[in-house]
């Protein structure tokens, strides 16, 4: 299956609030001025290449993953016998999922577990005597300290980027709020259900257009208001209990909501100038951000120190100057909580 | 012949081409966080209402370096918002529209975080330089955010960095590595390592220009006001003592600064007027945004007026 892209053509939102940053007229001003050849400049080998002990580190236990011959996501290695960790959202519904960790190629990975809070996916391969990921203490780095993570890479040979941390660490809350994804009508005591829109968690859980909403949690909702009050304060990614019914039949759905922004996919400027992020890039608990070059194809791998430790996993490329990424501190309980569920 | 090496505290790694060892990586680090609290400190958003750019403070009484297309006019009130989300009343003062440049003042008074200007020999190819802004608007968590980056190209009136910017991002300071201003940041190109700055040099050159409040240049920055073009929007004849309101436009600067039809304008700006033909005369002076003073007499009494001309 092909992998979803953001889609350039989408609406541009006109936000009210506005952010100014004028375009690229000055080309022709530059032409045939002095230029930094490119070896030298922040992606270049001559800078990235110093960093040559913490690239032999990504190389150990960052992980690659292709939908079939297509890079699509990176990961991180948490044992010796084949779990690791990616981000979720780039590997739903791909079916020819494959892992390449060091010089070693896997052919089949299962996803074993989804942390939709996090967006992060716990996947299998077959192997053994991986290399797991080495831990730092912690992610509480002051800003401008030196980061690494995965950049392109080859068959054999894993190449890095590097940037420093860039903001303070902070949770990121969902884009314009958590919804569930459907168009309601409250029509004398009944919700009914007039659109399920495309790619949300209702239309996942399997939600159809002239269902009624009957029950949310436990608590009985006849109307919009009550109905939102019974969402207010959850996150997206948060899974909620709701029953409808259909004809005769009641059915009991767990939903996951969704970032409204992200679910509408609305493009301001700054995303324009962005390129390609990641389309699910906010409602994360806590991260740090950095400030290297990305694209959504370079997230879900290990974030080091200096000292070649994992200080957290990169999960989404939010826009053309800001990388989020999960702190070690959160990563090593999800990565343990995540081990332990795993069916024996 | 052989040159002298210059004296100063320049950056020692910016005499390599590129750093040799990890020892050298890790100075670009040191320094790096040894400026940013001062630099973070000195760097605002400016609030212009209908959007929101950077800037940063180059005195202890507030004045602000940003850019033209952020500032976009002479005499606009704007709001400075502080790292810690203090909001302060501000003014802009002069500004360059053929280099995007400008200057702001903090009106509130108060001793303000600021940052040093890099007065000496211009920035060069492959300085390693640092970037910080407000990127996509004011949000205090957060804070200003920065970016590590060389410089990539220069050219007469623009330097080129490859450490990202974006919407936001407009008129905030590019640093050296000891924390000293060398550029405001300006635009960007499509790809993500082309980013522009506006070297200290052009500020320099115009810096007594611009806090005397002088709109220098031609676009394509910031567009000149244009006299005469600014739009009141009332109907008037002459009468006894002034000049009566006989209409008000709907929805006009008039209308939203609350004149109303029979008031009798005795004066503008300091100007008596007893002819349309007078008031023709002084608004063909004066330019869309700029300040109206009306003194009217309504319902007998004296009373005082202040609005801004609207856009023909």
């Amino acid at each position: 299956m092909e992998k979803k892209k953001n889609s350039h053509s989408t609406l541009v939102k006109n936000s009210g609030l506005g952010v100014l940053i004028a375009f690229s007229f000055s080309f022709s001003i530059l032409n045939g001025q002095q230029s930094l050849e490119t070896n030298y400049r922040m992606t270049g080998e001559a800078i990235t290449g110093m960093f040559e002990p913490q690239r032999e580190a990504i190389q150990k236990f960052s992980a690659v993953i292709y939908d079939g011959r297509d890079e699509i996501v990176y990961g991180v290695v948490i044992s010796e016998d084949g779990y690791l960790l990616t981000k979720a959202s780039e590997i739903e519904g791909v079916s020819g999922l494959n892992v390449r960790v060091d010089r070693q190629s896997f052919k089949k990975a299962e996803v074993v577990i989804v942390d939709p809070r996090w967006d992060v996916a716990l996947l299998k391969v077959d192997a053994k005597g991986l290399i797991p990921a080495d831990y730092a203490a912690s992610s509480d780095l002051t800003q401008g300290t030196w980061v690494i993570v995965n950049g392109a890479t080859s068959r054999t040979k894993r190449r890095i980027q590097v940037g420093v941390i860039s903001a303070n660490a902070r949770e990121i809350p969902p884009s314009g709020g958590a919804v569930l994804g459907v168009q309601l009508k409250g029509d004398d005591g009944k919700l009914v259900i007039e659109d399920v829109s495309e790619g949300s968690g209702a239309e996942k859980a399997g939600m159809e257009k002239g269902d009624l909403i009957i029950n949310v949690e436990g608590t009985k909702v006849g109307d919009i208001e009550e109905l939102m009050k019974e969402l207010e304060g959850k996150k997206a990614g948060t899974a909620v209990k709701i029953s409808v019914k259909r004809g005769d039949e009641v059915l009991e759905l767990d939903v996951t909501l969704s970032a409204r922004d992200e679910l509408f996919q609305q493009m301001d400027r700054n995303d324009m100038m962005s390129g390609d992020f990641s389309e699910r890039r906010s409602g994360f608990p806590r991260i740090i951000q950095h400030d290297i070059l990305g694209n959504s194809d370079t997230m879900g791998g290990p974030v080091l120190d200096f000292d070649g430790r994992v200080i957290g996993m990169n999960i989404a490329r939010a826009n053309r100057a800001e990388t989020f990424a999960i702190p070690v501190e959160e990563l090593k309980v999800l990565a343990d909580g995540m081990l332990a569920q795993v069916p024996k | 012949m052989c040159l002298l090496p210059l004296v100063g505290t320049a950056f020692p790694l910016n005499s390599k081409k590129a750093p040799e060892t990890q020892d050298d990586l890790l100075s670009v680090q040191e320094a790096l966080q040894k400026a940013l609290p001062q630099a973070s400190a000195a760097t605002v958003c400016i609030d212009l209402g209908e959007g929101t750019g950077s800037g940063v403070i180059i005195s202890p009484d507030g004045l602000i370096m940003t850019a033209a297309h952020v500032s976009t006019a002479v005499g606009k009130k704007v709001t400075v918002i502080m790292p810690d989300g203090k909001k302060l009343k501000a003014k802009t003062l002069g500004l360059r529209a053929d280099a995007d440049a400008a200057l702001v003042q903090i009106e509130d008074e108060g001793t303000y975080p600021f940052v040093e200007i890099n007065k000496g020999p211009a920035a060069e190819l492959g300085d390693w330089v640092f970037s910080v802004g407000h990127s996509g608007g004011f949000d205090k968590d957060r804070g200003a955010v920065v970016r590590l980056a060389r410089l990539v190209r220069m050219a007469n009136n623009t330097i080129q960095s490859d450490g990202t910017l974006i919407g936001g991002d407009s008129g905030g300071p590019l640093f050296d590595m000891e924390g000293r201003l060398i550029g405001i940041h300006s635009r960007v190109g499509p790809q993500l390592p082309v980013n522009m700055h506006v070297p200290m040099k052009v500020f320099i050159e115009s810096l007594e220009e611009m806090k005397a409040s002088e709109f220098i240049g031609e676009g394509p920055f910031a567009t000149a006001p244009e006299k005469g073009a600014g739009f009141f929007g009332v109907a008037t004849k002459g009468v006894e003592g002034g000049l009566e309101i006989t209409k008000v436009g709907r929805s006009s600067p008039a209308e939203k600064g609350g004149l109303k039809e029979g008031d009798v304008i005795q004066s503008l700006n300091g100007n008596k007027l007893a002819t349309r033909e007078e008031l023709k005369s002084v608004l063909a002076e004066l330019a869309p945004g700029d300040e109206l003073e009306l003194e009217i007499i309504r319902d007998g009494k004296e009373e005082k007026f202040t609005l801004n001309l609207g856009k023909k």
